[in-house]
């Protein structure tokens, strides 16, 4: 069904409500617009015979007395209607369902990436000693988080550039002596950690750390 | 004696359909109830000579027309409010220079009309009692006690929103209850 704009008019025109210039708008509106004509004439005819004999017709009705002003929570409450109010209920019980019990459930697959032409992929790996930037002996051992079977790690240890690099498939490698013997006290040292899959593909990288050897008192 | 609002449902079914181009009978036809309700609104349905006024204004109207003073730089709509609102103006100035020390005159309506209107509000009176409570309720307050729709909201706990539906919901039963 067609609404017009001023059909909201329509009442406060017939009750006297309206401003002058609004009444005059209103009036040449309605020189135009049947719908609104129609309706006007149609609310004029319940509205006269309510005036003239509403006293008969509403003489069973129970006033509502006029009530305290509702509180925040009442006019909040009367804003929808119980219906509304079960639908919009049900729609916030549906949303924390998927927001805390099933999107933490779905596990975000690893981004694809590329380093050097080689396609990365898979969690990152997450290296556990040596973390401590100041190290007071030459670490012997360097132990990172595994991935799992099947996974070939390559170390690499930089001074300024690649000082060392070395290969296994456990996830920690321990450095020989002559390995050692190449860093010295007081210098700072990097180190880094990439997987590869049984195919070579580079599949994870950790991120570089730092760390020193305290010079020897 | 020109037609009442209330018993011109031909005119009315023409009123419904906006033609781009009218005849002056057509015109005539179209317009007449709403110049005549502009009217009745303007000086009261009481007003003995409301009748008289209203052909007034349709025979300055076809006038205006024949002598081509309607150029189309407005809807005719506007057109023929602007003839009804300047001619009830200088009604009332006239009838205020007249009339300044007369007596109030009787309302006055056509016997026919009378008979009609009554009946009519009868039956709207009857539909009305068919109502729910809800709706009459509504009615009361709003038409009958004239409160706003805020007061009438906090009155029933329901929003404005929902009192214009209310009533709009109302009017529509009521259209249905007497079409039966």
């Amino acid at each position: 069904m067609r609404i017009c704009k001023f059909e909201y008019l329509i009442d406060d025109y017939l009750l006297g409500k309206l401003s002058e210039d609004k009444r005059a708008e209103f009036e040449e509106h309605y020189f135009n617009c049947p719908l609104c004509f129609e309706k006007t004439v149609q609310r004029d005819e319940l509205i006269s015979v309510i005036k003239t004999k509403g006293s008969s017709i509403f003489q069973d009705i129970q006033v509502p007395k006029e009530e305290k002003r509702p509180s925040v929570f009442e006019s909040v409450y009367a804003f929808l209607t119980p219906r509304e109010w079960a639908t919009a209920a049900v729609s916030a019980a549906l949303l924390l369902i998927v927001v805390f019990g099933v999107l933490p459930n779905i596990k975000a697959t690893s981004p694809d990436f590329y380093i050097n032409d080689d396609r990365v992929r898979g969690p990152s790996i997450t290296l556990i000693s040596p973390v401590i930037e100041d190290m007071k002996v030459i670490p012997s051992q360097f132990r990172w988080q595994g991935l799992g079977e099947d996974v070939e790690y390559k170390i690499y240890i930089y001074n300024h550039d690649l000082m060392w690099s070395g290969t296994t498939k456990e996830n920690f490698i321990v450095l020989s002596e002559e390995t050692k013997k190449l860093m010295i006290s007081g210098e700072k040292y990097s180190w880094q950690v990439k997987a590869f899959s049984p195919e070579g593909i580079l599949i994870s990288v950790s991120s570089r750390v730092h760390f020193n050897i305290s010079p020897q008192q | 004696m020109g037609l009442s609002i209330f018993d011109s449902s031909f005119i009315m079914e023409k009123v419904k359909k906006n033609k781009p181009e009218l005849t002056t009978e057509e015109i005539v036809a179209k317009y007449r109830p709403v110049v005549s309700f502009r009217v009745r609104k303007s000086l009261g349905s009481g007003t003995p000579d409301w009748e008289d006024v209203v052909n007034n204004i349709i025979v300055n109207v076809i006038e205006k027309l024949q002598k081509g003073e309607f150029r189309g730089d407005s809807s005719i709509g506007t057109f023929i409010y602007t003839i009804t609102s300047r001619r009830i103006i200088d009604h009332i100035r006239q009838k205020s220079k007249v009339l300044k020390h007369a007596p109030e005159p009787n309302p006055f309506l056509a016997p026919y009309e009378e008979i009609e209107n009554k009946e009519r509000a009868e039956v709207l009176t009857k539909a009305i009692d068919k109502l729910k409570p809800k709706y009459k309720e509504i009615l009361h307050l709003y038409y009958y006690k004239e409160l706003s729709r805020g007061e009438v909201a906090q009155r029933l706990s329901i929003t404005p929103r929902r009192v214009s539906e209310r009533i709009n919901y109302a009017q529509k039963l009521l259209s249905k209850i007497i079409k039966k």
